[in-house]
């Protein structure tokens, strides 16, 4: 498939009245066919990327084009995108039919034509026979699948999702995560999915915009973004972890709780302080002695999937440890790892710092 | 508690009979051959015959209906952009004062609707007769609609505008096809309400009729003055019966309303 740019936000300020501005100065490409997902706290800006793409909101400056083409003033029902709501939005007083009938309807397309095209758009939601049922009787996933059939029914080129898997329950939720991959890659357009659920994004995602206030604050493959966080805020937000302060003594080397490790990370100044991530999963009990680490066992909670161990060592660090072992609260542990474990970020770094690192350091290991 | 009950039904019993009592006491009258209101003396339907054989009576109803009815199509048109405006205002002290400026008109004594407008009609020189009294009627329904219609538009999410529009509505086609659709239950009870206000209207009409034009309420209070006649009476009893058998006829259709959406939920 070409990798053709569809979506382009070019320096996107976006500020209502004299509030602090909800973006500031945004940058991206989208690009035909992916599903993305933006991701980040509420508040801080997500909804608004889709809002100026769906076109119910205008930049303050910039400019956002579609097909290399400004769409930056152009009205929501000029624009070849479509949305599904978090509330679905549905039209209470007309019944599935009709509801998904509405933007072929408002186009004045020919009734066999919208019949044939409704049918479709509903079967493939599985929907099926469920024509004439009102909305206001629907359980949440079907109300979800007729504003999913209703987006989709305009053969839009990028569809635009707004948590619309926040109104479910779990179960349901995760089913309905599997069907929307399945329907972007049946469809063959480009998502924009908008989440607070990191495992939601992880899950669904060629790519993952991380934002905060209004910035963002990375960009990638769910993996790069688990495993490579560029700062405090990604590595908090993203999965659960241990953070901790530390000092790059050197290429490879780094030092915190007052022992030096073997690690994997370099680019930095000799002795440049920096801060230490480790995934409570990446960490492994062992006996007293055997591990890098002491520590002493502070609190465990049963979370199903494994035990979730919080333990402080001797300089008052937490260490959160997700382990399927059982562990009694009080004992002294140790906890090894290895040196790909250990993600080392460079303070108040931001995404293109990062790149330009990283960039720089693989180019070493390819001459090297 | 079952003392309370029986209290109650006597003290609801007392209140009702007290409500009703003048009118069954003069729906009674209606069919005594005696001409006056007391001594029952035999029953006919001499004071129906009279009320129908009536033209003027049968044309003064027809200007009534049609006063009525012009006036709350108008004023429902109206008050339904009113609301819609009220909505769209931006600052919220802004539309707190449009709003008590409608209520306003709304309590305000119809006798004062009543004489300002017969001030405004002389001095703007607007012949008194049936454009002054569709005018003024007009006037007072307005706010009423706008009353009952604002709930529903408040209500309505402000997501299913945007929703509309991104399927592709211009904004005719979100007014027509999602807002009007959705604040319909108000637009009839306001049309509904105004209708009523209009046909029993009287203190107003008082003020801005003439011409010899004149609506059933004016009428009556006109006959009545003159002297005792039973017509009122027969005349009063049909009244009561219309309003009646329309009362029941909206509970039925209200019923019927109701209920498809009953039967969803229950599936």
């Amino acid at each position: 498939m070409p990798e053709e740019t569809i979506i382009r936000f070019e320096n996107i300020t976006k500020q209502y009245d004299n509030d602090p501005p909800v973006l500031t100065d945004v940058s991206f490409e989208l690009e035909r066919g992916k599903f993305y997902t933006l991701l980040g706290p509420s508040g801080c800006g997500k909804t608004t990327i889709i809002r100026l793409i769906a076109g119910f909101v205008q930049p303050t400056t910039g400019a956002i084009y579609f097909d290399e083409q400004e769409i930056s003033n152009i009205p929501p029902d000029k624009r070849r995108v479509n949305t599904i709501f978090q509330d679905y939005a549905l039209f209470p007083h007309l019944n599935v039919f009709e509801n998904v009938a509405f933007g072929l309807r408002v186009k004045r397309m020919k009734p066999d034509m919208i019949k044939a095209k409704v049918r479709e758009a509903l079967r493939f939601v599985n929907l099926e026979g469920l024509e004439n049922r009102g909305i206001t009787g629907m359980s949440g996933g079907q109300q979800q699948r007729v504003a999913v059939a209703r987006a989709i029914v305009n053969e839009p080129e990028v569809l635009l999702l707004d948590e619309p898997l926040s109104a479910l329950d779990l179960k349901l939720r995760s089913e309905m995560q599997y069907e929307l991959r399945e329907l972007q890659k049946n469809l063959g357009i480009t998502f924009v999915f908008v989440t607070h659920d990191q495992e939601e994004a992880l899950a669904l995602s060629d790519e993952v915009f991380v934002l905060n206030s209004g910035v963002i604050q990375q960009r990638g493959t769910p993996n790069d973004i688990y495993d490579e966080p560029v700062n405090k805020f990604v590595a908090d937000f993203i999965g659960e972890s241990n953070i901790i302060p530390g000092i790059m003594i050197n290429d490879y080397l780094v030092e915190f709780v007052g022992n030096q490790f073997e690690c994997v990370d370099q680019g930095f100044y000799p002795n440049e302080p920096a801060e230490i991530v480790i995934r409570p999963e990446d960490l492994e009990i062992t006996g007293k002695d055997q591990g890098k680490l002491q520590v002493r066992v502070d609190s465990q909670l049963f979370r199903g999937v494994h035990y979730e161990i919080c333990c402080y060592d001797k300089d008052g660090n937490e260490w959160l440890v997700h382990s399927t072992r059982k562990v009694t609260v009080g004992d002294e542990i140790g906890l090894d790892f290895g040196p790909e474990d250990i993600h080392v970020m460079r303070l108040g770094e931001t995404e293109d710092e990062f790149d330009r690192r990283l960039e720089s350091y693989e180019e070493v290991r390819h001459a090297g | 508690m079952k003392r309370m009950g029986r209290l109650s039904l006597i003290y609801l019993t007392i209140v009702f009979v007290i409500l009703y009592a003048p009118i069954f006491y003069l729906m009674y009258y209606s069919f005594n051959s005696a001409g006056t209101m007391h001594n029952f003396e035999s029953f006919t339907f001499d004071w129906y015959r009279e009320v129908f054989q009536d033209t003027r009576l049968f044309i003064i109803l027809l200007n009534t209906l049609v006063i009525a009815l012009l006036s709350s199509a108008i004023s429902t048109a109206i008050g339904v952009l009113g609301a819609l405006a009220i909505t769209r205002v931006k600052t919220k002290r802004f539309q707190n004062a449009l709003l008590t400026l409608n209520n306003v008109m709304i309590v305000s004594p119809d006798v004062i609707i009543g004489a300002s407008f017969l001030v405004l009609f002389a001095m703007i020189g607007i012949k008194l007769g049936f454009g002054s009294v569709l005018i003024s009627h007009i006037a007072f329904s307005v706010p009423i609609v706008v009353l009952m219609v604002l709930p529903n538009l408040e209500e309505m999410s402000p997501t299913l505008i945007d929703a509309a529009r991104d399927l592709g509505a211009s904004g005719w086609d979100v007014l027509t096809r999602v807002v009007i659709p959705y604040i319909s239950p108000g637009i009839f009870a306001g049309f509904f309400m105004a209708l009523t206000y209009s046909l029993d209207d009287f203190a107003v009409t008082f003020f801005v009729t003439g011409g010899g034009f004149s609506t059933l309420s004016v009428e009556i209070y006109s006959l009545a003055r003159r002297g005792i006649s039973l017509t009122i009476n027969a005349l009063s009893t049909l009244i009561f019966l219309a309003t009646l058998i329309l009362v029941i006829g909206y509970y039925f259709i209200s019923k019927q309303g109701a209920k498809p959406k009953e039967a969803e939920v229950r599936e």
